[in-house]
C-alpha cells in the first residue's frame, strides 16, 4: 500500500450517495448527499486517491474499481464485527440478506413491501418523517396487526384501522412490525446478525425485527455508511495486492 | 423416411419433456412450445407463469400452429396443465401424458404405448419399423454428440452460452434429429477455437431461465456455468425400444420426488466440482417452495433467481449474479 495514500469509497445508491475517505488506518471523512448530487462527492476526490464505487449507480461514477453493494457490505461489516454471520442491509429501495457462513444471498427487490419505501409511504400519510413515525411507534403500548404483505393494501388496512378508532401510535408500531415480519422471512437463523443501511437507524424497526428473530441485532456506527466504507477497504486491499 | 418425408411430418407440440424418440419414431415432428419464448417479448394476459401463458396465447392466437398437442399432465405443474387445457381448444387433437411419481417403469411403458396409440403409428408394424429404428438411431446419435458437447463445456472447453442454447433444444431436436446432430457437431468443432472461461464453476438448477442472455450475464459476472440441470435431463434420457425408453424416462428427475432429484444433483455437482449453485425459478413456480430444501441438502452457496417475463436479464438479476461471483471469488481470497 502506498504510504500516505488515501482511499475513497463511494456508495452511489438509488436514494443517497455516500463517501468515505480512509487513510489506511481509519476513516478520515464521511459524507452523505441526495443521490442526484453524487457529482459533489466526486469533486472532493484528490489526484492519486484510489476510488472504489459501489451501489446501484456504481458504474456511472468515475472509479478505479467497482464492487457490488453486497460485497461492500461484507467488507464494511467485517471491520466492526469480524465474526458476523448474517448481514441485513436495510435499504430504501431493497433489502439484501447475506449469510456469510455459506455465502448465500436473498433479496427483496420485487416489491416495496419489504423495504424502507414501505415506511416512507406510511410516514407521508401521517405527514411526518420516517424518524417521526419511528418515534411515534416507540410510544405505543400495544400494536395493531397489519396483515397485508402488499404495501398498497397495507396502507388501506392502516387507514381503515385509524377510521375504526385505532391509536396512531399503535398503527405506527403495527407498520414497523409488518415490515419487520416481511424482512424476517429472508433471514436465516443465526446468532450474530448485523443490520446496516439507512433503515438500520430506525429504532422501532430494529426492535420489531429483533423481537421476531429472537435476537439482538448488532448495528455498526453509521450503518448507512458501511457500504462506502467497504468500498474504500476494497480499494486498500486491491492496492496492497497490486 | 427421407428428408422430404420428414418435412411433411405432422407437428406435435409438447408442453414439457415428452420422449422425442417416440414422436419421431411415430413419424411426427415434436415441437417444444417453450423454446421460442426467451427470444420473444411475449406479454401474455392473465398469466401466472409466463412460460405457459405465452404458449397458451400463441396457440389461441394462431401464431403457433400444431397438428396435435401433448400436455404433460403428470410430472409437470398445474399451471402447464391448466394452460394446456385452455390452449387445447385451438388444437385439433390433444393427449395428456403422465410420468410416474414413483418411477414405475411398467406404468411409464403404458404411457408410452398410449402416446404411440395417439400418434397413430409407433415402433410396431413392419412398414413403420424401419423408419422408427432410423429415427431412434438419429436421436441417439445426436444425444451422444450432445453429451460430448456438454462434457467439453463442463471442462471449460466450450462456450456455456451457445452450449446451453443447443442443449435446451434436445427436447425436440429442432424438428430434425439428423440436421440437429450436425449442428451440435459443428459446435464441437468450433470449441477447438474456444479460448476457455475463467471464474468459479457454477451449476444452474431448476427450470430454464426465461431470459435469453442469462448465460452471457453469468459469464459477465465472472461465473462459469458447468452444469445445466434440465438440459442434462434431455440428454441423459433415451432408449432404443419402448422398454428401454420406459426404463430411462421413468427416472426423469423433475417428475420424481425431490429426494430422487437431489441424488442425481449431488452426484453431478460433485463430479463437476461445482463451487456454487444458481437456482432459477419463475416467481409463481412451485419449485420455489423447494428452495429451502435444496439449500439444506446441497450444502453449497446458492443464489436464487426469480424470473417473470421473457426478455433480457434485468439489472437487478445481473446485480445478484455479479455479487454472487464476487462472493464465490471471495471464498478463495480474491477480495
Ligand atoms: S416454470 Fe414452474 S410454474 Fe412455470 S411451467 Fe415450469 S414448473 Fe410450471
Amino acid at each position: 500500500m502506498a504510504a500516505g495514500r488515501a482511499f475513497v469509497g463511494i456508495d452511489a445508491g438509488s436514494t443517497a450517495a455516500k463517501l468515505v475517505r480512509f487513510d489506511g488506518r481509519r476513516v478520515v471523512r464521511s459524507r452523505m448527499v441526495p443521490a442526484r448530487d453524487w457529482h459533489s462527492l466526486v469533486g472532493t476526490v484528490r489526484p492519486r486517491e484510489a476510488v472504489c464505487t459501489t451501489g446501484y449507480f456504481r458504474r456511472k461514477v468515475p472509479h478505479h474499481l467497482t464492487l457490488t453493494e453486497i460485497s461492500a457490505a461484507r467488507l464494511g461489516v467485517a471491520r466492526s464485527f469480524p465474526d458476523a454471520e448474517v448481514i441485513i442491509d436495510l435499504g430504501g429501495q431493497d433489502t439484501k440478506v447475506t449469510d456469510l457462513r455459506n455465502l448465500t444471498l436473498q433479496m427483496n427487490d420485487r416489491c416495496s413491501a419489504g423495504t424502507g419505501a414501505f415506511l416512507e409511504q406510511a410516514a407521508r400519510y401521517f405527514g411526518m418523517s420516517v424518524e417521526g413515525l419511528s418515534r411515534m411507534a416507540e410510544r405505543a403500548r400495544d400494536r395493531v396487526d397489519i396483515n397485508s404483505t402488499c404495501s398498497v393494501f397495507a396502507q388501506s388496512e392502516m387507514i381503515s384501522m385509524l377510521e375504526r378508532g385505532a391509536r396512531r401510535e399503535e398503527v405506527a408500531a403495527g407498520l414497523h412490525h409488518a415490515l419487520a415480519r416481511r424482512i424476517a422471512e429472508l433471514v436465516p437463523d443465526a446468532e450474530r446478525i448485523v443490520a446496516i443501511g439507512g433503515v438500520a437507524r430506525n429504532r422501532s424497526m430494529l426492535f420489531a425485527l429483533g423481537a421476531i428473530l429472537g435476537r439482538r441485532l448488532r448495528v455498526p456506527p453509521e450503518p448507512q455508511m458501511v457500504n462506502a466504507l467497504g468500498a474504500a477497504l476494497h480499494a486498500v486491499a486491491h492496492s496492497s495486492q497490486s | 423416411m427421407g428428408r422430404r418425408g420428414r418435412r411433411k411430418a405432422r407437428v406435435a407440440g409438447i408442453t414439457a419433456l415428452v420422449p422425442p424418440e417416440l414422436i419421431y419414431a411415430a413419424g411426427w415432428r415434436p415441437l417444444d412450445i417453450n423454446n421460442w419464448i426467451p427470444g420473444s417479448d411475449a406479454r401474455p394476459r392473465s398469466k401466472l407463469c409466463a412460460w405457459t401463458a405465452s404458449w397458451r396465447e400463441a396457440i389461441l392466437g394462431g401464431e403457433l400452429k400444431l397438428d396435435a398437442l401433448v400436455v404433460v399432465a403428470g410430472g409437470d405443474c398445474h399451471n402447464a396443465l391448466a394452460d394446456g387445457q385452455v390452449a387445447a381448444r385451438n388444437v385439433g387433437r390433444t393427449h395428456y401424458f403422465f410420468y410416474p411419481f414413483d418411477g414405475d417403469a411398467g406404468y411409464m411403458e403404458g404411457q408410452l404405448r398410449a402416446l404411440e396409440g395417439f400418434l397413430g403409428e409407433g415402433l410396431r408394424g413392419e412398414r413403420a419399423h424401419d423408419r422408427a429404428m432410423r429415427a431412434l438411431e438419429e436421436v441417439a446419435a445426436a444425444k451422444r454428440l450432445g453429451l460430448r458437447l456438454e462434457a467439453l463445456r463442463s471442462a471449460g472447453r466450450a462456450d456455456p452460452g451457445s452450449t446451453f442454447d443447443a442443449l435446451i433444444s434436445f427436447s425436440d431436436l429442432e424438428g430434425d434429429p439428423a440436421r440437429f446432430g450436425g449442428k451440435v457437431e459443428r459446435l464441437i468443432d468450433a470449441s477447438r477455437d474456444f479460448r476457455g472461461t475463467e471464474g468459479p464453476g457454477v451449476a444452474l438448477i431448476g427450470v430454464p431461465p426465461i431470459y435469453r442472455d442469462f448465460h452471457r450475464a453469468c459469464a459477465e459476472a465472472g461465473l462459469r456455468v458447468v452444469f445445466d440441470e434440465l438440459p442434462y435431463e434431455f440428454l441423459r434420457l433415451g432408449g432404443h425400444d419402448l422398454r428401454s425408453l420406459a426404463r430411462s424416462y421413468s427416472t426423469y428427475t423433475f417428475a420424481r420426488p425431490v429426494e430422487f432429484r437431489l441424488g442425481l444433483l449431488k452426484r453431478e455437482l460433485s463430479r463437476r466440482k461445482v463451487r456454487g449453485i444458481i437456482h432459477y425459478a419463475q416467481f409463481t413456480c412451485h419449485h420455489l417452495l423447494e428452495d429451502g430444501l435444496l439449500r439444506e441438502e446441497l450444502d453449497l452457496p446458492m443464489l436464487t433467481v426469480q424470473g417473470d417475463l421473457p426478455g433480457r436479464t434485468p439489472a437487478q438479476v445481473r446485480l445478484r449474479l455479479e455479487a454472487f461471483g464476487e462472493l464465490l471469488g471471495a471464498g478463495k481470497g480474491a477480495i
